[in-house]
């Protein structure tokens, strides 16, 4: 009888016990928030208990990995406050210890948990909060752990920048062509010197004739032909 | 006659048009008229500007085409040729052209590195790098824009005054060395090679601007800017200002008194009908900006949208989190009427928001009108990483920036090397190729102080100050000298000779009263603002705040400024007084000599 009685209790007080550890602003609470409609639009889905009960198999998942002597479970990740915005508030219980939080450092780096730097591998043990995202068909942005900020992807650096590459491919170009400008037009004056000497005879004469025509580099205009009188009055 | 029957020559017409045309039609189309548009009431400000075409442009131009073409001489030349006292005009022209030519350059230069850091899958310029400890983004590009970010920091490395020098940017100065070696290949032979080069440069960015209009008028949004533009608002008309910028709009933009027009006109055959050709160009120079002005604005349009449309998704997203609510009871339409609701209902909780509620308005963000380097790499550089497949639109809009600019940089080293290769003791010692290599590396040598940390500020002081005023006076002493100095009849005499008929009235009216008037207005005009301008001042990046401000030049910039502009002005008076002083020797030397054979 007293057995039983200590039984019911046990099973009624346990979930308030563990209602009261889980509070707003709890100090080792998280608020998750979640914007399902803003990540999928039109395939959205609901939010329900499964959803939740997803939500809370996903993070015992993580503090698994993270505490990979302990064995956590379900019942060990309770949430509370729950609103329309989808957003509620979570704590962590510890699986031997049920009145134990666990403390909020630890819960942070259960999620964020990052054991390789290479974000093109998440199929390998990479990011917590990578496994997380996607049993979701979240990102980052639209699952939020307030508090929890999450690490960028860190930028890839090639050893050549691409654009060095393309400008050493404009430039050889450019410059091929003033080589190429630059002889054509010296074979071009060596091959009109060349035939110049083959005529030289009738190349004479015909210069000759050329500074007749005005072909005079030295020479000026000389003005005293032009027809009109009034030059300059200075 | 000219001079020499063996001076090189376009091979048709059309390549004289099209080099004129790739000239004038620069980067002041895309990035100075618009801005003058939206600052001066929109499509009002066609009025003025035609005016000011028919009244200004169209005359001037007209009229160094006529030198050029009957001198058959570069500016110093040609001017000298007209009257031996007033060839420092052609002087003071060849050394504005020095100027221009070692910072213009330096666009192309930015050009060349935004165009190559395009080839990547995420535009450079389109999110903020991450700090060293990957924790967030760098700072700097936090309080400001990823693309000023860009600009400023990895593009120019700019320091936060003018007086903070630094080393060369390595990257700027390779640009630079690339934009100097395509403008030797596109000048190595003189005409020849420049010739062909112009049949791409002149109508490839024509090709470009289409592609732009069609992807901009389809942009979400697009409309809101072109609508905004073409409002006319009269009352602009009635501000004086508005005049004055359509006049000195009309009067750069034609590239007018750089000695380019004279220098291309003298490579044409004695009869070409320049008049044609001068009203044709006038024509697609300004119909060229009106067309990038539309496509300009629609790019506008289409980033005030995105930007207000952002904003108001940032305080949906705001409200949705300060007071719970589902997702889908506050969408983008009813966020204003939510916001009225919500400060009803909830006003505590309202209050809290404190600055954290955006204010979100259309009409502001069309308003911020930007010019000049700003608009096209910044504002530009905004607009084409929201776009879908922003790599291939950034390609070609750069792309069409560089044959802008390269166009624009024919023409400024024709205008220095042909009255260089007419003098005699040049030509005679080195060819032309050699003469065009020298000049083009002596310009890289300086230009290469425009890549340094200041050297942004060094350059807006250049393009502020270095062709402006001195272009101004240039052109005015060439109207006095052609009409009244040389004489408006012997003018007329000369074109009739070229052209076979007489001038008309419009021409003679224009050259001989209106355009003189028009252009001492202008200059008074300058001076009066300079004068009340106070200190100049310059605009420099502060790294603390992420954005610009308004600082005072030191004592030796200004001084340096006075020199800019000094330097070229003074030609034309000490040209003036060396010839007078020779011209007064050799009459004393002649009294002197008994038999004198001149041979100068």
């Amino acid at each position: 009888m007293l057995v039983r009685i200590l039984v019911l209790l046990y099973l009624v007080g346990a979930p308030a016990l563990a209602q009261t550890l889980c509070q707003p602003n709890a100090s080792n609470g998280y608020r998750v928030r979640i914007s399902i409609k803003t990540a999928l639009g039109n395939q959205a889905y609901e939010w329900n208990e499964n959803e939740m009960f997803l939500f809370q198999a996903t993070m015992a998942f993580a503090m698994r990995r993270y505490y990979k002597t302990e064995t956590y479970n379900v019942d060990n990740i309770i949430v509370c406050n729950q609103t329309r915005r989808v957003s509620f508030w979570f704590v962590v219980i510890s699986p031997e210890n049920p009145t134990m939080l666990i403390p909020k450092a630890d819960v942070e780096k259960a999620v964020s948990a990052l054991t390789t730097r290479l974000p093109c591998r998440p199929m390998s043990n990479s990011m917590s909060r990578h496994r997380i995202n996607n049993a979701f068909l979240l990102t980052d942005r639209t699952l939020e752990f307030l508090g929890i900020h999450p690490t960028l992807a860190e930028p890839v650096n090639p050893d050549t920048p691409p654009w060095l590459i393309v400008f050493g491919v404009v430039i050889g170009a450019v410059f091929a062509g003033i080589i190429a400008l630059l002889v054509s037009s010296l074979l071009q004056k060596r091959r009109k010197e060349k035939g110049m000497m083959e005529d030289g005879q009738d190349e004479e004469d015909r210069q000759m004739k050329g500074v007749e025509n005005g072909i005079n580099l030295d020479g000026i205009y000389n003005r005293g032909f032009t027809d009109d009188d009034r030059f300059t009055k200075l | 006659m000219g001079k020499d029957a063996a001076r090189a020559e376009w091979d048709n017409p059309m390549q004289f048009v099209l080099a004129c045309v790739s000239y004038a039609v620069g980067l002041g189309n895309v990035w100075r008229f618009p801005y003058l548009c939206q600052m001066h009431g929109g499509g009002g400000f066609l009025i003025p500007y035609l005016l000011m075409l028919v009244l200004l442009g169209v005359p001037l131009f007209y009229m160094e085409l006529a030198i050029g073409q009957k001198m058959r001489l570069g500016s110093i030349g040609a001017w000298r040729a007209i009257n031996p006292y007033l060839g420092g005009v052609g002087l003071a022209s060849v050394v504005t052209s020095m100027y221009l030519c070692l910072y213009y350059n330096v666009i192309n230069a930015w050009s060349f590195w935004y165009l190559f850091h395009s080839f990547q899958s995420i535009l450079p310029w389109a999110e903020c790098p991450v700090n060293s400890n990957l924790t967030g983004h760098v700072e700097e590009c936090e309080r400001a824009t990823p693309t000023q970010y860009f600009f400023y920091r990895e593009t120019l490395d700019i320091s936060g005054s003018i007086e903070e020098n630094g080393g060369i940017h390595m990257g700027q100065a390779l640009c630079l060395l690339l934009a100097w070696m395509i403008v030797y290949l596109f000048i190595v032979k003189g005409v020849k090679s420049t010739g062909k080069v112009v049949y791409f440069t002149a109508t490839f960015p024509y090709l470009v601007l289409i592609i732009y209009l069609i992807r901009g008028v389809t942009l979400h949004g697009s409309i809101n800017g072109v609508k905004y533009m073409f409002t006319p608002k009269m009352e602009q008309l009635a501000n004086p200002t508005t005049w004055i910028n359509a006049a000195t709009q009309i009067f750069f933009s034609l590239g007018l008194g750089f000695g380019s027009l004279i220098a291309f006109a003298s490579y044409n055959q004695y009869n070409n009908n320049f008049e044609k050709q001068a009203i044709v160009v006038s024509m697609v120079n300004s119909s060229t900006s009106i067309f990038a002005s539309i496509v300009t604005f629609s790019i506008y349009g289409f980033k005030a949208t995105f930007n207000y449309e952002s904003c108001l998704e940032r305080v949906r997203l705001l409200l949705l989190n300060t007071f719970d609510l589902a997702e889908d009871t506050i969408s983008l339409e009813n966020v204003i009427h939510w916001i009225a609701e919500l400060n009803r209902t909830h006003p505590e909780q309202f209050t809290s928001l404190g600055g954290r509620l955006e204010t979100c308005d259309l009409e502001a963000e069309l308003d911020t009108a930007v010019e000049g380097t700003g608009l096209a790499f910044i504002v530009y550089s905004e607009a084409i990483k929201n776009m879908p497949v922003s790599q291939l639109w950034s390609v070609l809009y750069f792309i069409m920036l560089l044959l802008l600019g390269m166009g624009s940089m024919l023409g400024n080293v024709i205008a220095v090397i042909t009255p260089l290769s007419d003098l005699k003791f040049i030509s005679r010692y080195m060819s032309t190729k050699t003469l065009n290599g020298l000049v083009c590396l002596f310009c890289l040598l300086l230009g290469l102080g425009f890549t340094t940390r200041s050297g942004n500020y060094w350059f807006t002081m250049f393009n502020d100050y270095g062709a402006t005023f001195s272009l101004l006076f240039i052109v005015l002493i060439e109207v006095i000298t052609v009409c009244y100095i040389y004489g408006i009849k012997r003018f007329e005499k000369d074109v009739e000779d070229m052209l076979g008929h007489r001038l008309n009235c419009y021409w003679k009216i224009m050259l001989a009263g209106v355009s003189p008037i028009l252009l001492i207005a202008l200059f008074i005009f300058y001076i009066v603002n300079y004068i009340q301008g106070g200190t100049p001042t310059y605009q420099a990046w502060n790294k603390e705040l992420g954005k610009s401000v308004v600082t005072e030049y030191p004592p030796y910039a200004q001084a340096f400024i006075g020199l800019l502009l000094a330097s070229s002005v003074c030609c034309i008076p000490l040209t003036a007084l060396y010839t007078y002083c020779k011209k007064r020797n050799l009459a004393s030397g002649k009294r002197e000599r008994t038999v004198s054979t001149v041979s100068a």
